[in-house]
């Protein structure tokens, strides 16, 4: 029997905060259904986009904290 | 050979201990994240960015104040910093709003046109400035819970603490966000150019199954 799951198990399977047996519960039943494979690999896809944004500071930012960092005095 | 990394709670006690380099590794590993919550919610690359000097340097006056509470992970310590001093910005902004005209073009548009072709480029930059727009017109609660989880790697639980709902709550505005996302970018030919959007459509679950 497949067992049905609640979608916000989905999102956390999707951002890795089950625990593995639950896990492997979701595994099984993406497996057997299609519908619930469908819209996993929906957000998934929604997920990667966003992965691509991601951006780095600039290294004039980045000096200017480790020289704080560096000339920072302890209390 | 993979080298092992050291914890950012062993980095946070070296650095604590007088070891600069401990922190320039926090810094590295951290940076990408924070900016990048940070620029979501202030759209502005000058501004984003003395806002990270101001969240590191808060964390500064912490760690070496010794006030540094070991309790909570480090990532999501800063990204709260962060997440707090962005909306204080907003916040401000939205009361005394400065004219910006320019919300397409800053530093999330990073790649220069030597790294790939000019055209790839521009379609790239086209690409991430629509879905920056479509992140905006999200609901607030939606927005705040994705910019959390996904650029401040905060879980679902630090979330739903540290804005005052159940954690049912903060996955279901999760998921109403991607679904969002993906319904709106499903209405846009932008989104299916090669290099953002994958071809592999069906076997997404399998690859995750079998990772």
């Amino acid at each position: 029997m497949i067992k049905t799951f609640t979608h916000e198990k989905l999102i956390r399977y999707l951002y890795n905060e089950l625990p593995a047996d639950e896990q492997q519960e979701i595994e099984q039943a993406l497996l057997h259904d299609p519908k619930l494979a469908s819209h996993c690999a929906d957000l998934l896809l929604a997920q990667r986009c966003l992965n691509d944004l991601r951006t780095t500071p600039s290294k004039k930012a980045t000096d200017s904290i480790l020289q704080y960092s560096r000339s920072f005095f302890r209390p | 050979m993979e080298t092992m990394q050291p914890s950012d709670s062993a980095l946070i006690s070296l650095y604590i201990a007088g070891k600069e380099e401990a922190f320039e590794l926090l810094l590295e590993r951290h940076k990408s994240r924070v900016f990048t919550t940070i620029m979501l919610i202030v759209r502005d690359e000058a501004v984003a960015e003395d806002l990270l000097q101001d969240t590191f340097i808060k964390t500064i006056h912490t760690m070496k104040g010794g006030r540094y509470n070991e309790e909570g992970k480090f990532s999501s310590w800063i990204c709260r910093i962060a997440h707090n001093l962005a909306i204080d910005y907003f916040r401000r902004e939205k009361r005394n709003p400065l004219l910006n005209l320019d919300t397409t073009s800053h530093a999330f548009n990073s790649l220069s046109l030597s790294e790939e072709g000019a055209e790839a480029t521009i379609t790239r930059e086209e690409t991430h400035a629509r879905l920056r727009e479509l992140i905006q017109d999200l609901p607030a609660a939606q927005k705040e819970v994705l910019i959390m989880r996904h650029y401040g790697e905060m879980s679902f639980q630090e979330i739903a603490d540290a804005t005052g709902v159940s954690i049912n709550t903060a996955l279901g505005r999760m998921r109403y966000a991607l679904i969002n996302l993906r319904k709106k970018m499903a209405a846009q030919p932008i989104f299916y150019d090669q290099n953002v959007y994958p071809r592999e459509t069906d076997p997404v679950p399998i690859q995750r199954i079998a990772g």
